[in-house]
């Protein structure tokens, strides 16, 4: 048998196989992995590094001498959503008067720090303990789908635990030039490309060496372990897509953050990913002066208020319409202090909030604080404030998360309460 | 020089030391040792020599330590701890494009590092050196004290009378971390603290109790100064903190404007306006920044973050309290040689844990890896080592800068949004390693089939364009065995298959092409795609 043919023998025989490679190439892309990513939910993530004012949105305290509440601003309720609207706030008000209905606001989580590192580790991954990956990167890592590209970083932190091959960084928009090989072609000394035909036959020979690779490490464990099945099943996903030309200018699309957000889109439509995190632009530490937050905010709002809608006019791989299929998870690490300080900004504080939009979410203000902006104890199957419930955690509404997208939370964390009243 | 018999009667005590941990072979553990030294891998005269004689790794080792790309290995391995490396110009104006002033702020800090190394300074050099480092570049930007004649990297000096106290006095060093007025400079304290001492202030697992959040609702600043909770980081953060208003920060004109740092010696006691706590080192009152520079180069946690810093970037190993036997080994290496950095380093490359295989103890190999994976200038320069290629765009180093996102791709860093390089090789790198590959692979097959060729081929000395499998059977099979001789540093054993193989693939892409150049070049991409490049 020769290698060529051992290698149809692959879970991926179909599209390594050089000419269905060459008749798909010529198609488009008609994902049969994509069948298997039917009926999983997938999440876009997005996180405002720097800590955002939780006071300026989310949680409206307008009644309590003991917040600091930005002028011209008032509180306004829209579908079940209590925020902060008014001055700069345009964008915010167009989207929870649009999308109020299936989006959820908690306040007053417990985020258990005020340091930036350690408050975005505790708030993506509920531990401090090293080693565990984040919420998107389990998600896609333990997804039924078979993701070419599980967890697509754009942008912002990601902790890849022990699943690091299920994470891939775009790096500013030139992961899409790889993928079709266009890059070849742009550098100062550009070489043609090779045509599909010829590449998959490359792609068959270095697959047969890369397992053997990794046969020849079979039985390693620890960090070695990690890395060559990385290695492996990185290179299979990376031939799965070799050479696909993305439509609807995908290419053309720039790094900003609705451009990261479409393409996020884009690629969860494709079957491609099953998760994506964006980084929230903005100067969100806002010691110095907490005016920023507001502007920033809106500017954010006008980019999810456009993805929602993108979500809402494509298909969706198992439903009519994505945005039945793909839930927007919005958080910072922490929240920030009630009251302004001498400079007029507020420093850091640690109680928090989040927003979660879209498939499976029960739309809503969740959670509470009190006119100090302490968490609230509450009823996790409300979400209403409960003089008997408990404290809400960040750890609480990731497993929420892990719930929605049909993973066992104590197969993870084992003993935390999950916050169902997030889940529809 | 290690006599034979010395040498490998340590090789032989040293394995006898740690149960479960078999050494790599002589080639690999050069391959390993050039890689990490020098940034290259080992040439093939260098591997034959150890296959003789594996006792001379410690003369490779001393070797390759006063090679001058050892020096650029320091600094990429530097930048992890700085990560001053961001591609930022920080607005700064100059007569040089923006890309260039970017290099040399990064680099300004790095530079001190490796002139330290270069020139067997004590490590306290870092922050008691009394110039700072510059090229004409920055030496533009910044108006030093240089040489008008000169163009190489070389000592400098600020002209606008701030003490020099190495890095902690370099202005890339504050653009590269800002801080708000209201914030007090704590962010430059931490960024300090995490540089040069590895302690991160905002790891600390600080819980607010209930008395620290109500106070903090009704008076912040009393909180910081008076709650123990937030008193275990800010009794010694402010402090130092207070020793960095020198370098203010200035707004620019509107809103839009850049924001500029520049030192301003009337600022210098600005803490007395925002956090009112005079300068001091944990405890220890300090008057200026000289003084702050002496209470660090006195401080054994300088010295650990040295050996740290050095260990984990060469071992690729995250440092645990497990490790802590291993480390001070090192640690008591640096220090008996007067803290000078090749002693160190020669002190991890030697040990048995550097040079080891898989190991099999399950609790070892979860923090001791037997396959490292290359950054991304290793990758680009093994590339240019075997083909002369370098991956450029615009005249930038695809791998190197960060203008693409190429770096980050392929697992490294770009100082900014992503901090630690990834060691499990994605989907990213299996793409920068392949779109590499036939670029470099194309470069070669233009030159070296090219019938009017001047000079030595690159790669494919035994065959030519008009060649093919019918008519030069074994010059496609010594072919095919050269160029994976010069990529595994071994030659492929007898029976392999791989040049059966590879022949086949010439042919099939010269079907579909036409073309003997493509079809070698993707022999060529094939064979550079081998795990072997991207690990060792």
């Amino acid at each position: 048998m020769s290698f060529f043919d051992r290698y149809k023998t692959t879970r991926r025989a179909l599209l390594q196989n050089t000419a269905a490679m060459s008749a798909l190439t010529a198609m488009g892309w008609t994902p049969k992995d994509a069948l298997a990513a039917q009926g999983e939910r997938k999440f876009i993530f997005f996180f405002a590094g720097g800590a955002w004012d939780t006071t300026a949105v989310f949680d409206p305290h307008h009644e309590s001498d003991y917040v600091d509440m930005d002028e011209d601003t008032y509180q306004e309720t829209l579908g079940n959503v209590r925020f902060t609207a008014g001055a700069n706030r345009d964008s915010v008000w167009r989207f929870f008067d649009r999308w109020g209905h299936s989006a959820a606001v908690v306040n007053g989580i417990d985020a258990h720090s005020v340091g930036h590192d350690s408050g975005t580790q505790l708030t993506l991954t509920g531990t401090s303990a090293s080693s565990y990956p984040d919420w998107p990167t389990l998600i896609a890592a333990r997804g039924a789908g078979d993701y070419p590209l599980p967890h697509l970083v754009f942008s912002g932190p990601n902790f890849s635990g022990t699943y690091g091959g299920s994470v891939v960084r775009a790096g500013g928009g030139t992961l899409l030039d790889l993928i079709d090989g266009s890059l070849v072609t742009a550098s100062d000394q550009p070489a043609p490309q090779l045509t599909s035909v010829s590449d998959s036959i490359v792609d068959a020979f270095v697959h047969e060496r890369v397992a053997r690779y990794a046969n020849a490490h079979n039985g390693v464990a620890g960090l070695d372990r990690n890395r060559v099945e990385s290695l492996l099943a990185s290179a299979e996903r990376a031939m799965e897509l070799e050479g696909r030309r993305f439509e609807a200018g995908l290419d053309d699309l720039g790094n900003s953050t609705l451009d990261q957000a479409i393409k996020a889109a884009e690629m969860i439509a494709l079957g491609l990913s099953r998760t994506a995190m964006i980084r929230i632009p903005g100067g969100w530490d806002s010691h110095g002066d907490n005016d920023v937050q507001a502007p920033q905010f809106d500017a954010f709002f006008a980019v999810l208020d456009e993805l929602m809608e993108k979500l809402a006019v494509t298909p969706g791989l198992a439903t009519p319409w994505l945005i039945d299929e793909v839930t927007i998870v919005c958080m910072s690490e922490f929240g920030r202090t009630p009251l302004w300080n001498a400079s007029g900004g507020k420093d850091h504080w640690p109680y928090n909030s989040a927003l979660i939009a879209g498939s499976g979410v029960n739309g809503g203000t969740f959670g509470a604080s009190d006119d100090g902006l302490v968490g609230l104890p509450i009823d996790f199957a409300s979400g209403l404030e409960k003089d008997t419930g408990d404290l809400l955690g960040s750890e609480n509404v990731g497993t929420a998360i892990l719930s929605l997208a049909g993973i066992d939370p104590a197969s993870h964390l084992p003993g935390v309460q999950v916050f169902d009243a997030l889940l529809r | 020089m290690t006599s034979p018999a010395m040498a490998l009667l340590l090789l032989s005590c040293a394995t006898q030391e740690v149960e479960g941990l078999d050494l790599l072979p002589p080639a690999e553990q050069l391959k390993r040792l050039s890689l990490d030294l020098r940034g290259v891998m080992p040439t093939l005269e260098e591997v034959a020599s150890i296959q003789q004689a594996p006792y001379l790794y410690e003369d490779f080792a001393d070797r390759y330590l006063d090679d001058d790309r050892f020096l650029g290995q320091v600094r990429n391995l530097y930048d992890q701890r700085f990560l001053v490396r961001t591609g930022s110009d920080a607005g700064l104006g100059s007569s040089y494009d923006g890309d260039t002033v970017a290099a040399a702020l990064a680099d300004e800090s790095l530079r001190l590092v490796s002139r330290i190394v270069d020139q067997d300074l004590p490590w306290t050099e870092v922050v008691l050196a009394d110039y700072t480092m510059a090229n004409p570049v920055l030496a533009d930007v910044f108006e030093l004290d240089y040489p008008s004649d000169a163009s190489d990297w070389q000592p400098a000096h600020y002209v606008d009378g701030r003490p020099h106290a190495g890095v902690l006095s370099m202005s890339s060093i504050w653009y590269r971390y800002p801080s708000m007025g209201g914030n007090a400079n704590r962010h430059r304290a931490n960024a300090m603290s995490k540089m040069l001492l590895c302690e991160d202030y905002l790891t600390r697992p600080v819980v607010l109790n209930r008395a620290a959040v109500d106070q903090l609702v009704i008076d912040p600043e009393a909180a910081i100064n008076e709650n123990e909770s937030c008193q275990s980081c800010h009794s010694t953060l402010d402090p130092l903190a207070s020793h960095f208003f020198g370098f203010f920060v200035t707004d620019g004109e509107d809103a839009d404007d850049m924001v500029f740092t520049e030192y301003m010696a009337e600022e210098e006691e600005g803490w007395r306006d925002y956090s009112g706590k005079s300068p001091g080192y944990y405890g220890v009152p300090t008057a200026n920044l000289t003084e702050l520079a002496s209470q660090i180069a006195d401080d054994s946690r300088f010295v650990d973050c040295a050996v740290r810093s050095f260990w984990e970037g060469i071992t690729q190993r995250d440092y645990s309290d497990l490790d802590w036997s291993e480390v001070s080994d090192h640690r008591a290496a640096f220090e008996a040689d007067g803290l000078l950095v090749k002693p160190l380093v020669k002190s991890i490359v030697m040990s048995e844990a550097y040079r080891a295989d898989t190991p099999e103890d399950l609790d070892l190999a979860e923090r001791l890896p037997g396959v490292k994976v290359v950054a991304p200038h290793q990758l680009a320069n093994t590339v240019e080592q075997l083909t002369g290629y370098r991956w450029q765009f615009d005249g930038l180093d695809g791998l190197t800068t960060d203008t693409l996102g190429l770096p980050v791709l392929a697992g490294g860093t770009d100082g900014d949004t992503v901090t630690e390089r990834s060691y499990e090789p994605s989907v990213g790198l299996v793409y920068v390693q392949e779109r590499l590959a036939w670029s470099a692979a194309w470069h070669v097959v233009e030159h070296d089939l090219d019938s009017a060729r001047e000079g030595d081929a690159i790669l494919l000395h035994y065959v030519t364009v008009e060649d093919d499998p019918d008519n030069a059977a074994r010059a496609f099979d010594t072919q095919i065995r050269k160029i994976y001789e010069a990529v595994r540093l071994s030659p492929l054993d007898p029976t392999a298959d791989e040049p059966e193989q590879l022949i086949e693939v010439w042919k099939q892409v010269h079907s579909v092409e036409g073309s003997a150049r493509s079809a070698w070049a993707a022999v060529l991409t094939a064979i550079l795609r081998d795990p072997a490049l991207i690990t060792y």
